[in-house]
């Protein structure tokens, strides 16, 4: 038996027993012709892999990745927020099979959905209570502000360590190969504007000129066109065939006079 | 025929026009048919100064017939052998004479072109004749309203007059080439022409006419808004400072390669002179402006 023939055995025993498959059955029992509970699900799972990237941010060492993580929650914040009204209709409708408890517990559960998601902790969470310091940095969200220099203010402190002066001489290094480069594109920028421009004045300065040769070729076409019908009359006029016929005849009546004479003469 | 001796069709041809008791009236057709033959076969035979007297003659009979352009043109293979026999009169008068025979002809460019090879031919040995020239081929030019293609023209009387170290009447033919080239809106050239213009006055060694020349092309809102006119400003203010060091650095930037050839030896060879004069009288000039506010 070959491989495709043991996937398609295979596929077919789990089609068979996906009926006694419990977690397969109560997601599918959910989803089944619902779209509240459908919709309802999808928030849910949202809500839950936003809450694992909180997990993450609050882990990140660099606060470039933690920030860039706390954005991505407000994003998906704030299309969850969008997502809510749609429930609440959804939520409302009647829907055959389910009893007047659960459409109430439906209701409740959309009303909570709001607040779920807000409490949502993105980095900004704070500025609500404290009404002040808007900052996309997530350590300026405490309600104080706070040097992190923990309190020593002595020279030694901000003296630069090695690691900084490292990294200065780098970014210095790195910006003047920068400008170097940027200055070798924009010699061949110039270049190429220069060419562009004689280029343009070259074509200003060819156009009146092709407009010249243009009326002259129209004029030595049309004369052509008059010269070939004149000459396909005369040809037809020469070579017509009653005027042949008469040729002909007139040469056999020649070369008989010729010959009679001919003939008169040898005697 | 193209095997017969062209001195014997010479000879024949000139049979045919001179008049006499025989000959009631001259047969330019047959006459002008054997001299083109007969240039064609001295030229062959590289015997320029025959080959130039058949073409004229050729040319001659061409006018006779009235065929202006045809006459025009052999004047021009005529006066293109006499510039390989270094005759230079003689190629001045036969581009003339074809170039009046192409305005005949109702053709100015070509006339225009052929006076512009005559000035050409004969740069080197008489430059005011060929200055001359190109002054008249721009005129005709200008004339018919086809300024562009007088635009070379000017860069070639510029360059004899650098060459001859005529720096003012360079300037003045570098501004009827911004003059003409705005004319036909070519902005590029019109503020290259101005740049040089003020390149040259620095070489010079004139910064107050540099100076002016620079304000009077300001006004021209097609330069003040170019590279051209940046650059010359960083030019003019490295001079003014005196600084030698600033002014070599600018003179070796990317705008300068774009000019004309002869412009970009000059700019090369700048500063000329002492520079630090130029400095010291800007200082002076600063200081007394200050007095005349001190007393008021």
């Amino acid at each position: 038996m070959s491989v495709i023939d043991i996937l398609t055995r295979v596929d077919v025993i789990c089609k068979r027993y996906d009926k006694y498959d419990v977690e397969k059955q109560r997601d599918q029992n959910v989803s089944g012709g619902d779209a509240f509970a459908r919709a309802y699900a999808a928030v849910e799972a949202d809500i839950e892999s936003a809450l694992e990237k909180v997990e993450l941010a609050s882990k990140e060492k660099s606060k470039a990745s933690a920030v860039a993580v706390n954005a991505e929650i407000r994003r998906t914040k704030a299309r969850l927020l969008e997502e809510v009204p749609t429930l609440q209709r959804l939520a409302v409708k009647k829907v055959k099979g389910i009893s007047t408890e659960e459409m109430a517990a439906r209701n409740d559960l959309v009303l909570a959905l709001p607040d779920r998601i807000q409490a949502i902790p993105d980095g900004t969470a704070a500025t609500k209570q404290t009404g002040g310091w808007m900052s996309s940095a997530p350590s300026a969200s405490r309600t104080a502000i706070k040097f992190d220099s923990d309190e020593r203010f002595d020279n030694e402190y901000f003296q630069e360590s090695e690691q900084s002066s490292q990294f200065r001489q780098e970014y210095e290094m790195r910006k003047m190969k920068q400008d170097q480069g940027l200055d070798m594109i924009s010699e061949g920028l110039d270049t190429l504007k220069n060419m562009a421009h004689d280029m343009n004045e070259e074509l200003d300065r060819q156009v009146p000129l092709m407009d010249e040769i243009d009326t002259k070729v129209d004029k030595a076409a049309a004369d052509l066109k008059n010269t070939n019908v004149r000459l396909k009359d005369t040809v037809t006029q020469l070579r017509s065939s009653r005027n042949f016929c008469i040729d002909i005849i007139l040469l056999c009546i020649v070369l008989g006079i010729a010959a009679y004479l001919y003939n008169v003469l040898k005697k | 025929m193209s095997g017969s001796d062209p001195g014997k069709l010479i000879s024949k041809a000139d049979n045919l026009t001179t008049l006499s008791l025989t000959r009631w009236s001259a047969d330019w057709e047959s006459a002008t048919r054997l001299y083109e033959q007969a240039a064609n076969g001295f030229r062959v035979s590289k015997d320029y100064e025959k080959a130039k007297l058949a073409f004229e003659k050729a040319s001659k009979g061409r006018e006779m017939l009235s065929s202006p352009w045809d006459a025009a043109k052999s004047m021009e293979s005529a006066a293109a052998l006499a510039k390989e026999l270094r005759n230079w009169t003689e190629v001045i008068d036969f581009y003339r004479k074809a170039s009046e025979l192409y305005m005949q002809c109702d053709r100015p460019q070509f006339a225009s072109d052929s006076l512009a090879k005559a000035a050409r031919a004969v740069e080197d040995a008489l430059p005011s004749d060929a200055i001359k020239l190109y002054s008249d081929a721009c005129v005709l030019l200008e004339d018919d309203r086809k300024e562009q293609m007088a635009l070379d023209l000017y860069h070639a009387v510029t360059n004899i007059y650098v060459k001859l170290e005529k720096y003012t009447d360079a300037v003045a033919f570098l501004l009827k080439l911004g003059l003409a080239a705005d004319k036909c809106n070519a902005t590029n050239s019109q503020c290259k022409a101005y740049l040089s213009a003020v390149i040259v006055y620095l070489y010079a060694h004139d910064l107050k006419q540099a100076e002016k020349c620079y304000n009077d092309c300001s006004q021209i809102d097609a330069f003040l808004r170019s590279d051209q006119n940046r650059f010359a400003g960083k030019l003019l203010s490295a001079y003014k400072e005196g600084d030698v060091e600033e002014i070599k650095r600018v003179a070796q930037s990317r705008s300068i390669t774009n000019l004309d050839s002869v412009i970009i030896k000059l700019a090369r060879k700048l500063p000329t002179g002492d520079v630090a004069a130029f400095k010291t009288n800007a200082a002076i000039g600063e200081e007394e402006a200050l007095d005349e506010n001190d007393l008021k």
